[in-house]
């Protein structure tokens, strides 16, 4: 039952607040992860757990207990460090045996505890070899059996794949949503890679200067993102901003900047309210009527063609042609964008701006 | 070197022939390795926790700490020498010690132990500490995610990395403790009763004193002058050799013991027991000098040989200081610019070689050397400036290789490709880059030979009168305190040029 739960939780250096109280709860075998840029407080947060960092105010509840006071050797958790950190005195089946050697285990459990790990990671061949003998994919293998081998039921990753080449950290995401799911452990995974945290999560808990704009499922927070600044950190999003002409029947009307109007499912907003109205590129398609558009860019990239079109009131649509329909729009060409109705996502405009609602800092 | 091929007759002679003579260089050169040996055990014991917590502490307060342990560098160690044996040894009635000094130390061996102690222990606490600077502390903790304790995971971690920075600062500590001659013969001299006890180098620079007098001496002095060379070279090789190969056992742990001492009093007790040596041992006794001014009786001393004395040193210090920069640049550059070739690699080890041979033997060897030359031969104060320019010349080269090497090649090719020619180059890009580290070479060099006193009387008995060589004389002399008073003027022009390196360093940090 190795329940994660957060009060209030921060951090001030000075009067820098790098996390500002934090509410969360995360439940026993729950896969989730911390997602936000850099800088937004997730790794703080993460430490503060692991009791590396000590929190300004607020608490740490781990098992249902205060960790205050509790040192990182007592939390009783398995840490994955960016820096992968794997101790470079020892081997691999040393590094992994560590923790049995920190209690006291004797040689025989020790040696018992390492194949063990290093099997579940598919790396009982390189026991006897050194950090520096291993590609950065391995090592972090080594160091995610390291973890495991504490014993704990609850696994800190930070930024755990972050270091690797492109191609290995794809593969690791598997393995690790894998074995954690295959071992019923508790995992709280902190990465910038939102589409990592698509691919691993059970739930994704969105964080922006030092405190949490939503959290949800994966699929909550690509299709039905609650804050602007989700829209845009999730996957890509065309913004169109507007008012609220009329609403009719479920459907609501919105005049966007040069005087065309938009149909867009439900909404609570009243008529004259300002709005943004986000699009993912795959819900923008061209027709024989919507927005008049010019192309001004049109792209290779593999399965599909990314075109990107300025409307006439200068707004800049990206959207995708699948490739087998072929090479169609030539830059300079007139074309017309329909935005599909049930996929749009209508926001109150932000009084501070769209820029600045969805800016990183 | 030569005086071995040509003269072994002599030697044979006046050495082996001589249980006595063969007695007496046994007992000094055994004492010298003892006591480095031992300096060395202290000064890591004491010097790691200090290391540790210079750091990975963060404190008020701390940009303080790190200049206390600088301060006995400061000191040139003829002074530390006095200055240590008024605090803690029994003293000659002459010498007027104060009151309030400790004064019980009756054993010379301890006496130059702890002497020895105080100017290698700020070396140690500086090598240890940028190693622990090297190592990522993200280890520490992964070690305590795993369940060990702080204790544990500093020693089956942190401490095993240590191991190759180590080998710096054992070296740099022994090689200290083994050349150091001007402070051992004068806190000997301090002393009630030295019951005839004589380091290696202090035994060279007694010799040479005598030298004059009996000329048979100098067999003996050729032969501990080579025999403490060659040892001191093979211990290093040895050292080097052993300490990377040794591998600790993968050592056990005590979960229950290692974590009631990771917390609770247990480092309070550590830390300050560090602090404590610190100040007791280290900070006290070198600083003792000044409380000792004003409690013995003020004696009238001969004004004129001081002040030709300190004009010497500076005159020495300057000419040597300007010589290593012209003919160490050059130098450093060729190394650091052509690092993966055989013949600077080869250079860079040579280079270090003066560094770690006791100097009095150093120069006792280069005064055989030069001795054949007719024209400087004739002249002492030449001899000396060359002495002293074989041991400082390793600083100001090393300093500048350093600050090269971290200056990115692409500038000066960059340069080049503008039209620039090679020492234009040199002059508008490279130089502004490394200004502040040549300074900073160029202070140590002058520091270290403004302080340097085996060296001097090795190469010239006291025919050249430095600042420390008259020092010594002076308490031979029994003249404690025109003594104490010539220390202190040099403590305080070093202090200033090591305030000025001070700034000079923080102001590279900073840029």
């Amino acid at each position: 039952m190795p329940e994660v739960r957060l009060e209030g939780l921060g951090k001030t250096y000075g009067k820098v607040v790098a996390v500002g109280g934090v509410d969360l709860v995360i439940r026993d075998k729950e896969y989730v992860t911390i997602l936000g840029p850099s800088g937004c407080g997730k790794t703080t947060l993460i430490r503060m757990i692991a009791g590396i960092i000590e929190p300004s105010h607020g608490k740490v509840f781990l098992r249902g207990k205060d960790m205050r006071g509790v040192p990182i050797e007592d939390r009783g958790i398995g840490y994955v460090f960016q820096n992968i950190a794997l101790f470079p005195n020892l081997n691999a089946a040393q590094n992994v045996a560590y923790s049995s050697r920190a209690r006291g285990a004797d040689k025989g459990v020790q040696e018992k505890v390492a194949r063990e790990h290093l099997k579940l990671v598919k790396l009982l061949d390189r026991m006897a070899m050194f950090p520096d003998e291993m590609s950065g994919g391995e090592q972090q293998k080594v160091a995610l059996a390291r973890a495991l081998a504490s014993g704990s039921d609850l696994l800190l990753l930070d930024e755990p794949l972050s270091a690797l080449d492109a191609r290995v950290r794809v593969d690791l995401r598997y393995e690790l949503r894998r074995l954690t799911k295959a071992l019923g452990l508790t995992v709280v995974h902190v990465t910038h890679d939102q589409e990592e945290a698509m691919t691993v999560s059970d739930r994704i808990v969105l964080m922006r200067a030092g405190t949490i704009v939503e959290a949800g499922s994966p699929e909550e927070l690509y299709s039905q993102p609650k804050h602007l600044f989700t829209a845009n950190f999730i996957g890509e999003s065309n913004f169109l901003e507007g008012w609220v002409r009329e609403k009719v029947d479920s459907l609501t009307r919105i005049e966007i900047r040069e005087g065309s109007t938009i149909e867009v499912l439900g909404s609570t907003l009243e008529p004259g309210d300002p709005v943004v109205i986000s699009v993912r590129p795959e819900f923008i398609y061209p027709f024989t009527t919507g927005l008049r558009s010019k192309v001004t860019s049109s792209i290779y990239m593999g399965t599909y063609w990314r075109i990107k079109a300025t409307t006439e009131g200068d707004d800049e649509m990206n959207f995708d042609v699948p490739i087998t329909d072929g090479h169609l729009y030539q830059i300079g060409q007139d074309i017309y964008l329909m935005v599909n109705k049930r996929a749009a996502v209508l926001f109150p405009r932000p009084r501070e701006g769209v820029e600045e609602a969805i800016s990183l800092e | 070197m030569s005086y071995t091929v040509t003269d072994w007759d002599l030697i044979q002679k006046y050495v082996f022939d001589d249980p006595a003579t063969v007695q007496l260089i046994q007992d000094a050169i055994v004492a010298s390795f003892e006591i480095a040996a031992i300096v060395v055990v202290i000064d890591i014991i004491t010097g790691l926790p200090m290391a540790w917590i210079l750091v990975r502490k963060q404190f008020r307060g701390k940009q303080f700490l790190d200049t206390l342990i600088d301060m006995p560098l400061a000191v040139p160690t003829a002074a530390l020498g006095f200055s240590a044996a008024i605090f803690w040894a029994v003293s000659k009635p002459s010498a007027e010690a104060p009151w309030f000094a400790v004064g019980e130390i009756s054993s010379p061996f301890i006496l130059v132990l702890l002497l020895h102690v105080i100017f290698s222990y700020p070396y140690m606490v500086r090598s240890l500490a940028a190693i622990l600077e090297q190592i990522d502390q993200t280890y520490e903790t992964a070690g305590q995610t795993l369940g060990a304790s702080k204790l544990t995971a500093a020693r089956t971690i942190t401490l095993p990395l240590f191991r190759a920075g180590l080998v710096t600062g054992i070296i740099l500590a022994m090689a200290r403790s083994l050349s150091e001659t001007g402070g051992t013969m004068i806190a000997l001299a301090t002393m009630a009763n030295s019951q005839g006890f004589q380091t290696g180098p202090s035994l060279i620079g007694t010799l040479k004193s005598g030298l004059a007098l009996n000329p048979d001496l100098a067999a003996p002095l050729a032969f501990i002058s080579i025999l403490l060379i060659a040892l001191s070279l093979v211990l290093l090789v040895a050292l080097k050799l052993v300490v990377m190969k040794v591998r600790l056992p993968a050592g056990r742990v005590w979960p229950k013991w290692e974590k009631i001492l990771s917390r609770g009093i247990a480092p309070k007790l550590k830390d300050g027991f560090s602090g404590a040596f610190l100040i007791i041992i280290v900070l006290i006794p070198s600083f003792f000098i000044f409380a000792y001014v004003f409690t013995a009786t003020a004696s009238q001393g001969d004004w004129q040989t001081f002040w030709e004395s300190l004009a010497n040193s500076f005159i020495i210090a300057g000419v040597v200081t300007l010589v290593d920069i012209f003919l160490g640049i050059p130098l450093a550059l060729y190394i650091a610019r052509n690092k993966k070739g055989r013949l600077p690699q080869f250079l860079d080890v040579m280079v270090n070689i003066p560094l770690i041979v006791p100097t009095a033997a150093l120069g006792y060897s280069l005064g055989i050397f030069w001795g054949g030359a007719p024209f400087i031969s004739a002249i002492p104060f030449l001899l000396v400036i060359f002495a002293h320019i074989a041991f400082t010349y390793p600083l100001v080269v090393r300093n500048v290789e350093g600050a090269v090497e971290e200056v990115d090649a692409a500038y000066e090719d960059t340069a080049r490709t503008l039209g620039a020619r090679r020492l234009q180059t040199f002059r508008k890009v490279l130089f502004p880059m490394i200004k502040a580290s040549v300074l900073a070479g160029a202070i140590m060099a002058f520091t270290r030979s403004l302080g340097e006193t085996g060296a001097t009387i090795a190469v010239a008995g006291t025919s050249v009168n430095t600042a420390p060589v008259y020092i010594v004389e002076l308490i031979n002399g029994e003249q404690f305190y025109m003594a104490a008073l010539t220390c202190i003027v040099l403590i305080v022009v070093s202090f200033a040029f090591m305030l000025a390196l001070r700034l000079v360093t923080r102001k590279r940090r900073a840029g």
